[in-house]
This record gives C-alpha cells, sequence and structure tokens, in this order.
C-alpha cells in the first residue's frame, strides 16, 4: 500500500517532468538531447582565466607534464554506441524559459548579438530559422559536432582518437601529443584537433574552422572559434555512467569572453540492444528549407527536383544498380511527370 | 497499484517522445501541426533511411484513382528504441497512417501513428505530428466513432 502510495507520487513527478519540460528540451536547455540521466550537469570552468585556447592548453598540458603516454593496452576505452545524454549548451545564450526565453545580452559581440536575436526571432515568430545548412547535407562541423543528438562512436588509440557521430557520420580525428599542422592553407569544418591524456582524461584543442552556427536555433561562430575540452567518463551510484565534455569556447570575433559548457555522452544500450549499426545518412531525404506561405524546398516523388534515396545509379541499365536490392520498390521520378 | 504503474509508464514514454522529438535535425514547419488526419493505404515503400525516414502509401481517391502520399517519419536510431525496423512495413501491406499535413497542400505530411493491418499500433514519429501512445489512446476513440480528422472530431464535442 505505501509502496503504491510512493509510486505515486513518483509517477506524478515523472509526469510533471515529462510534461513541463517539454519546450525546455527542444531549445536544448539541460534536459535536452537526452538530458535527465545521472546528477545534472555541472560546468567546470577552467582554473584560471587564459587569453586564448593556445595558451589554455599549453597550461593543461604543462600540468599534466606532457600528458600521460598511453600504449594499446592502457589507452582508455569507451568503446560500444554513445548517445547524448544532456548539455548545458543553450543555457550559455538564452534566459530560461526555452523557446519563450530571450536572448542573454553582454555574452555575444554587437554584430553578433544582433545576428543572433534575428535568428531568434525567427525561431520563435517562424518555427524554424529560413536556413539551416545540414538540410543541404552540409556536415554539422564543429562545434555542432557536440550537439548533434544522434549515435555516436568513440575510438581511441594511443596515437589519435576518432570521435565519430552518425551524421554523415561525421568523424573528427585527435591528434595526440601532436602539433597542430594546416597544410591545406585554409579552415575546415572540423578544423584541426590535437589532444593529449592526463590519466584517463582526454584533453583537445580544435582550431582552424569554418565560420558557422552552433544549430539553427544557436549563435552563428567565427572563423576564429576555437575550443579546449576535456573528456572523462564518470562513474555515478546507480550503474550511471556518462562520457563528460568539459568546453571552453574561444572567439575574438563572436565572444565577449570565453564561453564554458558541458555535453554528455551515455551507452547507447537500447541501440545496440536493436541492433543498430551505423550508416551514412541519405541527403535526399532531408532537404526541407521552409519558405515563405508553407511552401518548401521539399520534394515529393513524381515532382521535378525529386531525388529518390532508393532510386538506381547513373548506369541503371546495368543489371544490379537499384538501390533498393530487398524489396526493389520504385518511386515516380520528375522526369516522369507531365 | 496496477494504474500506477500504467501512470508511471506513460509518463516515462511522454518523456521519452518529447526527447526524441526534438532530436530531428530540421525544422517540421511545413507541416501543419494544428491537424491531424487519417489515411488507410497500401505500402510503395518504407524507406527506413537516415536521417529521416519515409512512409510512402498508395491512397484510393473517392473516384476509385490512386494518389501516391508521402510521410516523413523519425530516424532509425529514433525508431529502433520503439521496435520498428526496416521491415516493419513491408510493400504491399494495408495500413492506417495520422499524420499532420503539408502546409501547401501536397499529398504528404509529418507522419504520426500507424495500424498495421492485425489492428497493432505503431509510433514512428518525429516532430512532425503527435504519434504517442497518448495521442494513439485518443485517436482509438476517434477512429470508432468514423472520424478521419481531429477538426471532425474535436468540432463534435
Amino acid at each position: 500500500m505505501n509502496l503504491d502510495r510512493n509510486l505515486r507520487w513518483v509517477a506524478v513527478a515523472v509526469a510533471a517532468v515529462a510534461l513541463f519540460s517539454a519546450p525546455s528540451m527542444l531549445v536544448a536547455q539541460p534536459g535536452a538531447f537526452g538530458g535527465g540521466y545521472g546528477p545534472p550537469l555541472a560546468v567546470v570552468p577552467p582554473p584560471k582565466a587564459f587569453a586564448s585556447s593556445d595558451e589554455h592548453y599549453q597550461f593543461l598540458l604543462s600540468a599534466a607534464r606532457g600528458g600521460t603516454k598511453h600504449t594499446i593496452t592502457s589507452v582508455p576505452r569507451w568503446d560500444g554506441l554513445w548517445v547524448t545524454a544532456g548539455n548545458t549548451h543553450m543555457n550559455s545564450f538564452i534566459d530560461p524559459p526555452g523557446f519563450a526565453g530571450k536572448v542573454r545580452e553582454g555574452v555575444l559581440t554587437p554584430p553578433y548579438e544582433k545576428a543572433y536575436k534575428e535568428r531568434w526571432r525567427q525561431q520563435q515568430e517562424l518555427g524554424e530559422v529560413q536556413y539551416d545548412r545540414l538540410t543541404h547535407c552540409e556536415p554539422p562541423g564543429y562545434p555542432r559536432w557536440l550537439l548533434e543528438p544522434y549515435s555516436h562512436e568513440f575510438v581511441n588509440l594511443p596515437h589519435e582518437s576518432y570521435l565519430i557521430n552518425d551524421f554523415g557520420p561525421g568523424i573528427r580525428r585527435v591528434y595526440i601529443g601532436q602539433e597542430h599542422k594546416n597544410v591545406y592553407g585554409t579552415h575546415s569544418w572540423y578544423g584541426d584537433t590535437i589532444g593529449f591524456w592526463d590519466g584517463d582524461t582526454l584533453v583537445t584543442n580544435t582550431k582552424y574552422l569554418l565560420p558557422a552556427d552552433f544549430t539553427r536555433w544557436s549563435p552563428m561562430t567565427s572563423n576564429q572559434f576555437e575550443s579546449v575540452e576535456t573528456w572523462q567518463l564518470k562513474k555515478y551510484p546507480g550503474d550511471v555512467e556518462r562520457l563528460e565534455v568539459q568546453v571552453t569556447f574561444y572567439d575574438r570575433h563572436a565572444f565577449v569572453k570565453p564561453v564554458n559548457a558541458v555535453y554528455a555522452f551515455r551507452r547507447g544500450k537500447e541501440l545496440e540492444a536493436a541492433g543498430h549499426r551505423v550508416q551514412h545518412w541519405e541527403c535526399e531525404t532531408s532537404n526541407n528549407d521552409v519558405l515563405d506561405k508553407g511552401t518548401t524546398t521539399s520534394r515529393l516523388p513524381g515532382e521535378a527536383g525529386f531525388k529518390d534515396a532508393r532510386g538506381s545509379t547513373l548506369f541503371p541499365d546495368l543489371p544490379g544498380q537499384s538501390r533498393d536490392p530487398i524489396y526493389n520498390t520504385t518511386l515516380p521520378s520528375g522526369k516522369e511527370q507531365k | 497499484m496496477k494504474t500506477t504503474f500504467r501512470v508511471l509508464t506513460g509518463a516515462c514514454v511522454a518523456s521519452l517522445l518529447t526527447t526524441s522529438a526534438a532530436m530531428a535535425h530540421h525544422s517540421f514547419a511545413m507541416f501543419d501541426r494544428s491537424v491531424e488526419k487519417v489515411a488507410t493505404g497500401t505500402v510503395a515503400r518504407w524507406q527506413f533511411n537516415a536521417p529521416h525516414s519515409w512512409l510512402y502509401l498508395n491512397v484510393k481517391n473517392a473516384d476509385g484513382t490512386e494518389t501516391l502520399w508521402s510521410f516523413e517519419g523519425s530516424a532509425p536510431p529514433a525508431l529502433l528504441t520503439r521496435g520498428i525496423t526496416g521491415t516493419t512495413f513491408e510493400p504491399g501491406a494495408t495500413v492506417t497512417v495520422s499524420y499532420c499535413p503539408m502546409r501547401d497542400g501536397r499529398p504528404g505530411g509529418g507522419l504520426g501513428w500507424v495500424r498495421l493491418a492485425n489492428g497493432t499500433f505503431v509510433n514512428p514519429s518525429d516532430g512532425g505530428c503527435d504519434g504517442s501512445p497518448q495521442a494513439i489512446e485518443k485517436w482509438k476513440a476517434w477512429l470508432k466513432a468514423g472520424y478521419t480528422s481531429s477538426a471532425d472530431a474535436l468540432k463534435s464535442k
């Protein structure tokens, strides 16, 4: 009887969380993207203020006396599938509560704050921003990579770590114990990431990034955006394992001062049990920029411009060229439209 | 006790659904989420592809002709945890779906729930329409009363 009464209260509490946290989840407040797993996430700021990501990284490298030299048998293993387990991302830029919140002033520089307020207006008034590069199959890039809510894989080797997000997939490579290199002479979606191990903690420094946006509801970042991350697998009572990423973002064009946030991942045991294996994304399934008055760039079968994700290759007359060899379904292409 | 467990389970599912709804990588502004409609048709293709699945149905019109309808669902990683795989809707099978129509009037929408030929309901929805257990329960009553549009069902109240 008492158990029943207690359970009722738990049920009411969970229901309340489910109902009232939904709007805030949508804008990635701490409950967002898998949040609520384990204890609340807490931002751990750097030990002191640094003028640049280089200075910050070098300080941590010195403190770790050049870093731990792991071997293939001692390097921390984060095998398997992982999914997002919350973050404090939007807390840095939007005052609560969620979509009803306003852009926090004084975090971004005046031109970036002005641009972000317009973006936030679009999100609030139109329900979407007028352009999201992901719908054009441009990669999420970094730092958006940290927010992507699908499955992740983390492969650590003594000389390099591979941080994989299933969008694309998007792969970050962390060059352990090395200096930055930029032989391409330009910036890129994921930039250049170096790192070192401090015991079981992976410390990284990323730079040479393209200007971009975190997400369609986040501020824009400049080509001077850089970061220092510390990755650590933490364990909590109740068999809770969480990979926590404490991040400091540096951007002299976009931020008044460095921004600190924490992102987390948990093991995707339910995905593994369901047989999930990461596949490449099909861009054709996601082109849907919304235009004026409800029109969209999304194309349906039979319409001009429709690209069939399970159609055929450029050589349809050759045997075995269907991209749907199990069911062999066909949809009308744009060419067939009269 | 049973009721409490049911409420608890429902609340947990609601919590999971609101999270998964937020997982989509693009906006759902092209769907009119204020209206839910129902259609029955035969599966032309269940496209279980990331980042968004699409269910294509041939739906019979009043004049006997058929129209191919397109419904956008969630990403495979989210669907797998709801027991939905790439073989759940086989081509040729007859299914009934709920959807939120495209604002521009084309034959498509955000996918809500799907009722299989054996009467089982599943939830392949993303943020484009509501396929949650609550929506399914609501619609079970409306379907029994013969409604195929939430607007009509609500008007009758």
